[in-house]
């Protein structure tokens, strides 16, 4: 079955022996999980092509409905019981990486049996953590992932985009859930969700940034949910550089559930909590909630109009939506580089009105108001933005602060 | 053995990166070799104390070997080309639930950009030679020809290798080999043409052999494709579209995101642009293939761009008159595409795409 020349192809580096059955065992995944059930519970023999029967106990995490994948297993309790002549490729192998390699089979047909789950994320848990995939804390209520800056997104003066913290918010809410073992079909919902083709919506999103990162710079951020109202979800999260542990960055958000079909609010259905409720927090939102009105922008209030901006293949999700991040990029199109090349945005409120897809025309409108009446260089500068579509329908309403940009050498 | 190994490294005796590597390999760990030597043109000493603080990471302390661990990118031993791995995210991952081209071509380029770091060129973005920042020079695109057979998903991880070398006497080319890292297998490839221009005159010039004995030294001795066979799609010519296209989409504007360090328009960017146009019908049916672009002209901030679109054989399209099928139906398709400035015409990027039927 295995050769140690596909090991080779894997990784042309000559290794210990463990790291070539660690490798070998990765390409020995032929299988199919008929018998997992879908939480990913190995119950049964993995094959039918006769590899090893193991049976092995996933650590269950505190607080959590149902079952899952744990990242760790009981060792001792591994057996196997397999015919002898199935053994051939095994028996190439130092016995206690034979362990190792149960292990990892179990893992990869757990990860087999996501991927038949059509759009389903596969979750290469026998990474370990050499992948910052994140993880839940002990607590059991806050989710805390790593990121690297990339060099593609860093923005024009160096520093990460505000887009590009804005996704890493987005991919740590996803990974949450579905560390918890809570994603059902579509972004972001759990099965009963799903059941009744629900989704959440954001409505409200407040963000403060203290510090951009560099390229390469790790940040690590912290997220965790708490209810709003009777129906609807709030989602924080804490942004810290995780060298120096300074704050990068803080945000809240507000979500409301909407059925898919009909596109009408919803409220939150009591299977659901059940789900979920676990996880809510009893803390206040990490950010005093900002509670002014969001003016309404019209061509005539508006100091700055962008026009012409539509959405390309690549800002869709796969519903076909622009994902909301994107709005963000689109709000500054109308900002004047003359505040981009001076200042720093700091903070920002948005309240979100209609989605768009593809074929929408769009349109984005900013307004400086004067902050200082003496207009000195040294003030912060707030502006009030709109998104809307050609025919008027908003989008987006926002507020933003911009801070001076501190003199730092790049 | 791994302190004799850092000693080493850190008297200069061997490679960073082969100390590195190998240190990992002594502690028997299957760990992917985490610890970049980025000398980033800070002084010789601060280098090695950095490394040899990382080299005791890759251990698996926690502090500065996160960030090692995290960037997972490595010269591999024979220092002849580079290796990083990378995870999918969510946003990264489009219409097909798949990673987008866009994201792909992102990850060659940072890897690219990750690799000419390590080897101690510059950091500007640039990947320049010691040489070459003496006389101004950079590097620019000038045909860039990716092929992905399996996109991966979202939670998938990457594995990217790639290496330079030289080409003719005028360029260098960069390869990639992109390969899921779960299962070992190719899940594309890609390969592109680099030449050097002044940045301040974007004139084009040769590559003197100053320059060129300054990266040789980083890529392989014989040559390595990663499109060996004769006669393969990289090879080929871009012809210019028949006017009138059959598909447009005009006056398409640089947003501030598609700017890069230096205020020009990402080469990503261009490939955005060039699907523009592509059907609504082919788009819902098929998945990109093969993409290749030969970059002609910068495109500014300020400007806009038209993207032009037409079906590489349209003007086959019945044969003998017997009804051929349509589009959509078709398995592979291909496409001939052209961008150029809305306002005075001329051309940006002229490219050819192909696209294999999905399977819903």
């Amino acid at each position: 079955m295995l050769a140690s020349t596909t090991v080779s192809a894997f990784f042309p580096v000559p290794s210990s022996s463990s790291v070539v059955s660690a490798k070998a065992s990765l390409k020995a995944i032929t299988e199919s999980p008929e018998n997992l059930d879908t939480r990913g519970n190995v119950a049964k023999p993995i094959s039918s092509s006769g590899t090893m029967e193991v049976k092995a106990q996933a650590q269950a995490l505190p607080k959590v409905n149902g079952t899952k994948i744990g990242l760790k297993i009981d060792a001792q309790k591994i057996e196997e019981d397999a015919p002898s002549a199935s053994r051939t490729f095994y028996n190439q192998l130092p016995d206690w990486s034979f362990l190792f390699a149960a292990i990892t089979t179990i893992f990869l047909a757990a990860e087999k049996q996501f991927t038949l789950i059509d759009w389903k994320p596969r979750r290469p848990d026998m990474f370990g953590d050499a992948f910052d995939l994140g993880k839940i804390m002990q607590d059991g209520l806050v989710f805390r992932q790593n990121f690297s800056v990339r060099s593609y997104e860093i923005g024009a003066d160096g520093t990460a985009s505000i887009e590009t913290l804005m996704n890493h918010l987005q991919e740590t809410a996803l990974n949450h859930v579905r560390s918890a073992g809570l994603l059902g079909d579509g972004f972001g919902s759990t099965p009963q969700m799903s059941k009744r083709n629900l989704i959440w919506v954001v409505t409200k999103m407040q963000v403060l940034v203290e510090q951009y990162p560099s390229w390469e710079d790790v940040v690590e951020v912290d997220t965790w949910v708490a209810p709003s109202g009777k129906h609807g979800m709030r989602r924080d999260w804490h942004v810290h550089d995780y060298q120096t542990g300074q704050t990068v960055l803080r945000a809240t958000s507000v979500w409301v559930m909407m059925n898919k079909q009909t596109r009408r609010l919803s409220k939150l259905p009591e299977e659901v909590r059940e789900e979920i409720g676990s996880y809510f927090v009893d803390r206040d939102p990490v950010i005093n909630e900002d509670s002014r009105k969001l003016p309404k922008l019209e061509d005539n209030t508006a100091d700055y109009v962008r026009r012409g901006l539509t959405p390309r293949w690549g800002d869709l999700d796969i519903n076909q939506h622009v994902n909301n991040v994107k709005y963000i990029g689109w709000i500054l199109e109308s900002v004047p580089t003359s505040i981009l090349e001076s200042y720093e945005l700091a903070g920002m409120t948005l309240e979100y009105r209609r989605e768009c897809g593809r074929d929408s025309m769009l349109q984005s409108l900013s307004a400086v108001s004067d902050k200082s009446p003496d207009g000195s260089p040294d003030a912060s500068i707030e502006c009030q933005h709109l998104l809307r579509m050609e025919c008027g329908a908003e989008i987006v309403r926002c507020r933003t602060d911009w801070q001076p940009k501190h003199a730092q050498g790049l | 053995m791994a302190e004799m190994l850092r000693f080493c490294a850190a008297a200069g005796l061997i490679r960073y990166s082969e100390a590195a590597v190998a240190a990992a390999e002594c502690r028997g760990r299957r760990r992917w070799a985490a610890v970049r030597c980025s000398s980033r043109a800070i002084p010789g000493q601060e280098a090695a104390s950095r490394l040899v603080a990382g080299v005791g990471a890759v251990g698996g302390a926690e502090g500065k070997g996160l960030a090692e661990r995290l960037r997972l990118g490595s010269l591999v031993p024979d220092g002849l080309s580079y290796k990083e791995s990378f995870v999918v995210r969510c946003y990264e991952v489009g219409i097909n639930k798949t990673a987008t081209v866009e994201t792909i071509a992102n990850l060659l380029q940072e890897v690219g950009c990750n690799h000419a770091q390590s080897v101690g060129f510059s950091t500007d973005g640039f990947a320049t030679t010691p040489t070459m920042r003496k006389l101004r020079l950079i590097w620019v695109t000038s045909r860039m020809h990716i092929e992905i057979y399996k996109y991966p998903a979202w939670g998938d991880v990457v594995e990217i290798e790639t290496w330079c070398q030289g080409e003719g006497r005028i360029g260098t080319r960069r390869d990639w080999i992109l390969k899921d890292l779960a299962t070992g297998e190719v899940i594309g490839r890609a390969t592109s043409k680099w030449v050097m221009m002044n940045q301040d005159t974007r004139k084009l010039q040769r590559v003197s052999d100053e320059v060129r004995e300054e990266y040789l030294v980083f890529c392989p001795r014989t040559p390595r494709l990663s499109f060996p066979e004769e006669n393969n799609g990289s090879l080929k010519k871009i012809p210019k579209l028949a006017d009138p296209a059959q598909y447009s989409r005009l006056g398409l504007v640089p947003r501030r995101a598609d700017l890069d360090m230096n205020q020009h328009v990402n080469n990503v960017t261009y490939i955005g642009w060039v699907l523009e146009s592509m059907p609504q019908e082919i788009i819902d049916t098929h998945e990109l293939q093969t993409i290749t672009l030969d970059y002609r002209r910068e495109c500014q901030h300020d400007d806009a761009v038209d993207s032009l679109t037409s079906s590489e054989f349209a003007e086959n399209g019945s044969t003998n008159g017997i009804a051929t099928t349509k589009p959509h139906d078709q398995e592979l398709q291909q496409f001939l595409h052209f961008l150029k400035s809305s306002g005075t015409g001329l051309e940006i990027n002229r490219g050819r795409t192909e696209w294999r039927k999905l399977i819903r």
